[in-house]
Formats: structure tokens, C-alpha cells, sequence
């Protein structure tokens, strides 16, 4: 967690453009949250053109962890629809998103429930990052 | 009724594997939450190659999320997905760090994916 699922046209976004956007939203993710690099999942599903059910042409539908202020999450999206412009060029307002959220403790990763934002504790960060 | 969604990466996990996870994942159902087993449904999902990344890099990694009915404690919430944790990585041999286990109440609707 989080789970990052960018929904594109097949066949728009390479696979070179793909890895940027990985890595750049891993850092935008982790450069406003405490959640360890390896615990950001990013997908791409590829979509029929004009077939599926998005506000435009590209979308980002997000999860994260409940519980952090309305702004914090509006900058973040933000951020992170600004990382897949920069890196291919489509216009900002060919893409839109949103993060859904899912209580903390409804999730077990690296072998641990989740905390609550804000909550992470060395121990927890020591332990899920053993690995 | 329990309803999990499970995202693999393409190639990671045979599909002999995957009528055990199958099998395994029902009896946890039943076995830890009482849900009739047929009122339990496992969908996947296959990531293609070169369309999941975790951390920045290729993903090994899969996630078993659920929508289990509303109303069960913490405590029981936890126990079922230790259980589909641990269950996971004997048939897979995945790590804990390669896992994301969720169970979400089914009327919660924040989220969609």
C-alpha cells in the first residue's frame, strides 16, 4: 500500500515512459509519507480506446491509507498526475484521479498490519524493511 | 460471502498453484470467518510483464484483497488475513515483503480499482 493503477489507451505509454513514471511516483509517494520505497505498487491497465467508464482519456485510481488531511492528498495527486505528464507529454487535462482509502488496519503488509498514518514507528520500519 | 481479488505478476505463479490458492483460500473462508464455501468467490488478476512496478522496479509481488462481510472484529479481521498471509507464502514460497492481504467490510465503498 499504497496501489497506484494508471488506466491508459493500449498501447500509449511505452514501456521506457512506464519505468519513469514507476520511479517518480515511488519518490513523490514516499517524499510526502513515511511508507517504506518498497511498500508503492504501481500498475498500468491498459484500456480500449473510448471504452472505459473514466472522466478522461487517462486516469489514475489510487488506494492509500486512510486518515491523512484533504490537502495533504490534494497535493499529492497532484503531484503524481504532474509525474505521468512529464513523462509523456500528454496534456494535463487529458488526465484526472482520484485516491480512494482504506482504513489501515484492514491491510497486512510485510508481514505486519498496517499502521495508521502519522503512526509508524521505528520498530515497524525496521521490521518491514528486514527483508 | 467473501469476494477475493487477487493481482499476481504475469509468470510468478503457475497455474497448478493457483488451484491450490484457490482451494486453500475457501477453506480459510470457511474455516476462520463461517462463510458457506459456496458463497466465496476468488477472482485473479494477471499483470502483464512490464506493467507492475514496486518500488520503482519490476514487481515479483501479489496481493490478495477481500471484501469479507461487515461486523467481525479486529481481532478476527487479523487472525483471517495472517491466515491468507501464511497460507500464501507456503504454496508460493513468496517472502512476507512480496504480500499486500487485505479485508475490507463489503459495504465499504471508498474505494473501487
Amino acid at each position: 500500500m499504497p496501489i497506484y493503477r494508471f488506466k491508459v489507451p493500449a498501447d500509449s505509454v511505452p514501456y521506457e515512459q512506464r519505468e519513469k513514471i514507476a520511479v517518480d511516483v515511488t519518490d513523490v509517494h514516499c517524499g510526502s509519507t513515511l511508507a517504506p520505497r518498497h511498500f508503492v505498487h504501481v500498475f498500468f491497465d491498459e484500456q480500449p480506446e473510448g471504452g472505459a467508464d473514466y472522466p478522461t482519456r487517462y486516469y489514475l485510481d489510487a488506494i492509500n491509507r486512510a486518515g491523512r488531511p484533504q490537502e495533504v492528498k490534494d497535493k499529492l495527486l497532484d503531484n503524481l498526475l504532474n509525474a505521468f505528464v512529464r513523462h509523456t507529454g500528454i496534456p494535463r487535462d487529458q488526465i484526472s484521479g482520484r485516491i480512494g482509502e482504506t482504513p489501515a488496519s484492514w491491510a497486512m503488509e510485510g508481514g505486519q498490519v498496517l499502521p495508521e498514518p502519522g503512526q509508524e514507528t521505528a520498530e515497524w520500519y525496521a521490521e518491514v524493511t528486514a527483508d | 460471502m467473501i469476494t477475493y481479488n487477487c493481482t499476481i505478476q504475469e509468470g510468478v505463479i503457475p497455474e497448478g498453484q493457483r488451484r491450490i490458492l484457490n482451494e486453500r483460500l475457501v477453506q480459510i473462508g470457511a474455516h476462520v470467518l463461517g462463510v458457506a464455501p459456496d458463497d466465496i468467490t476468488v477472482n485473479y488478476e494477471v499483470i502483464p510483464r512490464g506493467f507492475g512496478f514496486r518500488g520503482g522496479e519490476l514487481s515479483t509481488s501479489s496481493s490478495v484483497r477481500s471484501r469479507i462481510p461487515d461486523g467481525f472484529s479486529q481481532e478476527k479481521r487479523v487472525e483471517f488475513m495472517q491466515a491468507v498471509q501464511d497460507m500464501w507464502i507456503e504454496v508460493t514460497g513468496q517472502t512476507t515483503a512480496e504480500l499486500v492481504v487485505g479485508a475490507a467490510d463489503a459495504s465499504y465503498d471508498n474505494y473501487r480499482q
